[in-house]
Order: structure tokens, then sequence, then C-alpha cells
């Protein structure tokens, strides 16, 4: 009687336990997303950029960012949005510490024009110039806009994940060439 | 307390980007080939769990929503810049810092950028906000909106085409899991 109830169990745990990384920490990052909207306000990353600029303003060129309508609509650094970039940065450092699993090599080669770590780096950097410059314009990156914007159904949300994912498919699509 | 609490979010939302690799700019590009989508169903799973959860509990506690407004015009050319930029560097905004976070060298590179990306766009700002920003914007649009509906019903329909989708679409479509690699010392 006992082994009969142990048998009929095991297989239902096995199931719950063998859903895939990105199941199960996709269920994870679903709950930190609605615990975020339910405490303070939904996620996002990439204005955090541009109020760092206008904190460097503010000291080298108080006139010129009290001037800038772009510098004033985002206003002052000390954000939640902020404290969610320095916490990724904590929380990347801390997952590959603790994780017990191979550490992240330091560079990855994802292009074939990437011969040097420094064409890598730059390849990088550019990608960097490209995604905060897009992100700004659209308002709102993976986080604010796929994220949490589609998380709220919002329609710009939707329209910017269609348009990120063309672009991107196409783009990787005409790298590809050299190899 | 707010602050205290997206610090503590950013945390655990470093953590998850790490540990299912969306850091790694090899499977970002390893999913825009569609060769391993294990991120995108990452990011689909988010979602659908996220839309349901926080629709269903918007009857219970005030939730702290943030719609943000349909400029299409920018909305959209920005949006193809990002994805542009997405497949070249194989980060965002966010992973970019995990990945400094887990000691990438080439992330520095990427946060740079975005510092740089950020600057070209606060200087031109004012010229490009007539043409790209100000057109055609609806204001905050959403779906159930449009489709005058309860906001649960149709969280949980997107959800459910998400969870459909993640489930029955294959993860690793080549034998290389996770890319190729382009490494020059190998």
């Amino acid at each position: 009687m006992t082994n009969a109830t142990i048998t009929t169990e095991l297989p239902a745990r096995r199931s719950v336990v063998s859903l895939p990384p990105w199941a199960s920490l996709g269920i994870l990052f679903g709950l930190v997303s609605t615990a975020a909207i339910a405490l303070y306000g939904p996620i996002g990353v990439s204005g955090t950029y541009p109020r760092l600029i206008g904190a460097a303003m503010r000291r080298v060129a108080p006139a010129y960012a009290a001037a800038n309508p772009y510098l004033v609509k985002m206003g002052s650094l000390i954000t939640p949005e902020t404290m969610l970039v320095v916490g990724l940065l904590i929380g990347g450092f801390l997952a590959a510490r603790l994780s017990g699993a191979p550490s992240a090599p330091a560079m990855e080669y994802v292009h074939a024009n990437e011969t040097t770590s420094s064409r890598r780096w730059w390849n990088a950097f550019l990608g960097g110039v490209l995604i905060v410059f897009g992100a700004r314009l659209a308002g709102g990156c993976t986080s604010g806009h796929i994220i949490s914007g589609i998380t709220q159904l919002a329609v710009s949300s939707i329209l910017f994940g269609a348009a990120v994912f063309g672009s991107g498919m196409l783009t990787a699509r005409l790298i590809k060439g050299g190899r | 307390m707010s602050l205290v609490y997206a610090l503590l979010v950013g945390i655990a939302m470093g953590a998850l980007i790490q540990r299912v690799g969306a850091s790694s700019p090899r499977m970002i590009l390893a999913s825009l080939r569609l060769e391993n989508t294990a991120i995108m169903k990452f990011m689909a799973v988010t979602i659908a769990v996220g839309t349901v959860a926080v629709y269903v509990l918007s009857y219970f506690i005030p939730m702290h929503f943030d719609i943000k407004p349909t400029y299409v015009v920018g909305v959209v050319v920005g949006g193809l810049i990002f994805g542009t930029g997405f497949a070249v560097g194989g980060y965002c905004p966010g992973t970019c810092v995990v990945g400094v976070g887990e000691g990438r060298r080439d992330a520095i590179g990427a946060v740079l950028g975005g510092v740089a990306g950020a600057l070209v766009f606060t200087l031109i700002y004012t010229l490009i906000e007539t043409p790209l920003i100000k057109p055609m914007n609806y204001g905050k649009v959403t779906l159930y909106g449009l489709l005058h509906l309860p906001p649960v019903i149709v969280a949980i329909a997107v959800s459910a085409v998400l969870f459909a989708g993640s489930a029955l679409l294959p993860t690793v479509t080549r034998r290389s899991i996770g890319g190729r690699d382009f490494s020059p010392t190998r």
C-alpha cells in the first residue's frame, strides 16, 4: 500500500523538477516583474543611461543641463530604476560566483568579423550605442518595453518587440555572410 | 522604500538573467539566428506569468501600472535601431550590466557604448522630437482597451498563446547548442 503511493507520486515530482531552465527561470522572472509592479512600478533599465548623462552634465555644464528638455524630463539619478541597475550588477556577480557553474568567458565571439578581441570589443561598443539610442527613442528597452510593457498589454510595447526581433533577426542574417 | 524594493528586484533579475544565459552574446545571437530559442522562450514565459499575475492581483491590491505611450514612428524606428544593435553586440541595456557583474570584458564596451548612445540622443533630442516622437502619438493604448474586454481576459489569452508557443516550438534547431563559436583561437 505504501509502496503503491510512493510509485505513483514519484513521476509527478520528477516532471516538476525536470522543467527546462527557460521555463522555471521564466516563471520566477514573471513573479519578480509582478512584484515590482505591486511594490513600486514596472521594471526598466535604459532610462538610467541618460540620467547618468544628466548627473554628469549638471556638474560640468549646469546651464546646458537646465536648458536641455530631455535631461530635465529624465530628472535625477536617484530613482528606483538606478537602484535596479545597481542590483543587476550585484545579481550578475553573485549568481556567477555562487552557482558553482563554470565562470563566464571574458569574451564570446559571435560574428565572423571578430578576428581579434578588440574587434569583438568594438562590436559590443557599437551595439551598445545603438541599443540605448533606439531604446531612448522608443521610450524603453527589453525590460521596460518588452517584459513589463507587454506584461501590461501595452500596444506600444508589442510594436517595439516586433520591430526589435524583426530587425535583430534580419541583421543577424546579414552579418552572417562572412563565414 | 521604493529604492530598496528596486535594488532587491534588480539583484533577483540580475541573477535570473545570468543563470538563464541571457547575458551571453552567443545565446542572444543563437536566438536571433533561430538556432536556440531558449532566451526567447524565457521572455515569453516571463510575460505569460506576469500578465495574468498583475491583472488578477489588480482586483485585490492597487498596482503601480505605467503604460508607455504609442507614438508609432518613434517606437518602431527606435525598435529597428535597437534590433540592429542587439544583433551587432549581443547585449541589451540590462544584460550588459549583468555581464559586467559576471566579469565579461566586452560587456564593459557595451555599457560604455550605451552611455555614448544616451549622450548622442540627449544632444540631438530637440532635432528628432518633432519628426520622430510627436507624430502619430495615440497615447496610452492597451490591447484590452482596443478590444473593449476586461484586462484579465486578454491577459489569459495572451498568456495561453505564449505558453503554447513556448511548449510546442523547438528550442534547439541546430546541433550547436548555444550558438556557433567564432572564437579566433579555435
